[in-house]
């Protein structure tokens, strides 16, 4: 399967628009054109085959279900795993001929994917970098009191940044992507230790995606029996996502008026002054 | 003089110039700050009337800023209020900086917990849920539901910052903040347990034979009748107990995970069976 100089240039544009930091924002860029998931039906629009995008891109969204940016480092690159890591997948799939529906093609897809998410980083710090040189310019700016300036430097040269580190890289490894296909038919073998490696990091990646989530929100042991509760629901009672969040929804309810109980004893010794303020701001 | 009040064309294009650009001119140096500045610009243009003025308010927000930028935007309203009460004479732009500051370290906490943290993956979750089979219901369910979530979030808390000014502080570190978050997050901790078992599917295929090639011991089968999908729980939970407890790198486990996984190839307790 080939990648047309069409489709290598469209997948560049939406680097640009989906990285973080990118040209479409947060919100429509990097939290929803960035999103794996999002990206595989962009992508499957683009190649022409929306139903093996959307695996793809489920299967490695769930190894970026909470890519948190704290303080600005990075361990993966939006703009790689989605417009490179995606199509690239895509024509692995295809081109070895696996189906699309099968275990094997997530697998396939994640390790893939997680592979070109964590070299991508190099992008991200590249284009942090260039854009030191428009924000030199923006503190000049701002001395000399020319500030219509400043919308040039935050929202227009920056795209000089993403030509450099989204645009071309993108371009380039997509359109080259089906003679990486060939190599590996000719090198390795499917029954080959690699190939059954590759397989098996597919299956173990995910976890790594919700324990970045988990060491978010578990501050004490017993925080990871909330965990396990969902876990349960799911694995042994086969709720589903929505009936999962409806439960965890009542608990926190419960939760939440045990702790205002806990808070409002004081308070009302206090005085209801404090109290009517409280009922205020919800 | 007439007391001067910010108009609402001015408004919105402050909080426009947020939505899209607190982070489009990212640099690991400056992160925020040329964001900050653009939201700023509109609102410091209408407030004052010379060059000096002008040129004054505004290196207050040179100095750095960085947060969660979606719940941030309520520090952006806070500002909003709080420089057109410095235009009519009360506060000074330390003040504004010290709040600013201040406000920046909690929000971005709170903001990674509530948002990046339990609603993306919740729309996320449900949206592969919709998934299945290769079907886009999933992905346009997720544009939709975050954006319109997130845009119309944003717009409240920009708005509510601005009314409340200073009082604002009260509201985002109180008490009460507190347990709207904690609750928040387990129902969010309930979700990635779902999400978890849903998703995550590490399975082996080690079975003990006897001499006719019968099956003994299909060690899948022994393992999901203690717990289901166990694989998968120890696999999250020594990733966890990786990051968490051994302070190890995501890129460093994903590494270690290979290792394993070629280990296990190695010694047979894994095989997809496929050939060319």
């Amino acid at each position: 399967m080939e990648i047309s100089v069409i489709q290598a240039i469209l997948f560049g544009l939406f680097a640009c628009l989906a990285s973080m930091p990118g040209m479409g924002g947060t919100v429509i860029g990097n939290y929803t054109l960035g999103r794996p998931l999002v990206a595989g039906l962009v992508v499957g629009v683009i190649m022409g085959d929306i139903q093996t995008g959307i695996i793809v891109g489920a299967a490695i969204q769930i190894v970026y279900i909470a890519l948190v940016t704290p303080g600005g480092t990075v361990s993966a690159d939006v703009r790689a795993i989605s417009y490179i890591g995606i199509p690239l997948s895509i024509v692995a799939i295809k081109g070895l001929g696996l189906d699309p529906g099968s275990a094997q093609a997530a697998q396939m897809a994640t390790a893939l994917g997680s592979a070109v998410g964590t070299l991508g980083t190099v992008l991200f710090y590249g284009t942090a970098t260039i854009n030191l040189v428009w924000q030199h310019m923006g503190w000049k700016a701002v001395e000399k009191g020319d500030f219509k300036k400043l919308y040039l430097v935050d929202m227009g040269l920056p795209w000089i940044s993403h030509f450099l580190c989204s645009f071309i890289p993108t371009f380039i490894i997509t359109k080259m992507g089906s003679n990486m296909v060939d190599v590996i038919k000719n090198y390795l073998p499917m029954d080959g230790i690699a190939m059954k490696t590759l397989f098996t990091v597919g299956s173990l990646l995910p976890a790594v995606g919700v324990a970045i989530l988990l060491k978010q929100v578990v501050t004490k042991a017993t925080d990871l029996l909330t965990f396990f509760f969902g876990f349960t629901l799911a694995a042994c009672m086969g709720v589903n996502l929505i009936g999962a969040a409806i439960v965890g929804g009542f608990f926190a309810i419960i939760f939440y008026n045990i702790k205002m109980l806990q808070i409002r004893k004081p308070v009302a010794a206090a005085g209801d002054m404090l109290d009517d303020d409280d009922e205020e701001e919800i | 003089m007439a007391e001067k009040k910010l108009s609402k064309k001015a408004l919105s294009k402050s909080f426009r110039n947020w939505y899209y650009g607190h982070l489009t001119c990212f640099s690991q140096e400056h992160m925020q700050t040329f964001g900050y500045l653009c939201a700023m610009l509109p609102l410091v243009e209408e407030l004052y009337d010379t060059e000096e003025q002008k040129k004054e308010a505004m290196q207050t927000y040179t100095a750095f800023f960085n947060t969660e930028p979606q719940l941030g935007t309520i520090i952006v309203g806070i500002t909003a209020g709080l420089e057109e009460a410095r235009a009519n004479g009360t506060g000074d732009g330390e003040m504004i900086n010290g709040i600013r500051a201040g406000l920046m370290g909690p929000v971005a906490g709170i903001g990674d917990s509530l948002i990046v943290g339990t609603l993306i993956p919740i729309l996320l979750g449900i949206a592969l849920g919709l998934s299945g089979g290769g079907s886009p219901l999933g992905a346009i369910f997720y544009i939709v539901a975050w954006n319109l979530i997130i845009t119309l979030g944003m717009r409240f808390l920009y708005y509510k910052g601005y009314e409340l000014g200073g009082k604002a502080v009260e509201f985002l570190v109180g008490e009460q903040a507190n347990a709207i978050r904690e609750a928040v997050v387990m129902l969010g901790t309930v979700v990635i347990g779902a999400v978890a078992a849903s998703w995550i599917n590490v399975s082996t295929s080690f079975q003990m034979l006897n001499e006719e090639g019968g099956v003994i011991v299909d060690l899948q089968q022994t393992l999901d009748g203690i717990f289901p999908k166990i694989l998968s729980a120890v696999t999250v939970i020594f990733c966890w107990w990786l990051m968490s407890k051994k302070k190890i790198s995501p890129t460093k486990v994903m590494l270690i995970l290979v290792l394993i996984a070629l280990i296990v190839v190695v010694l047979g307790f894994f095989d997809p069976g496929l050939a060319y």
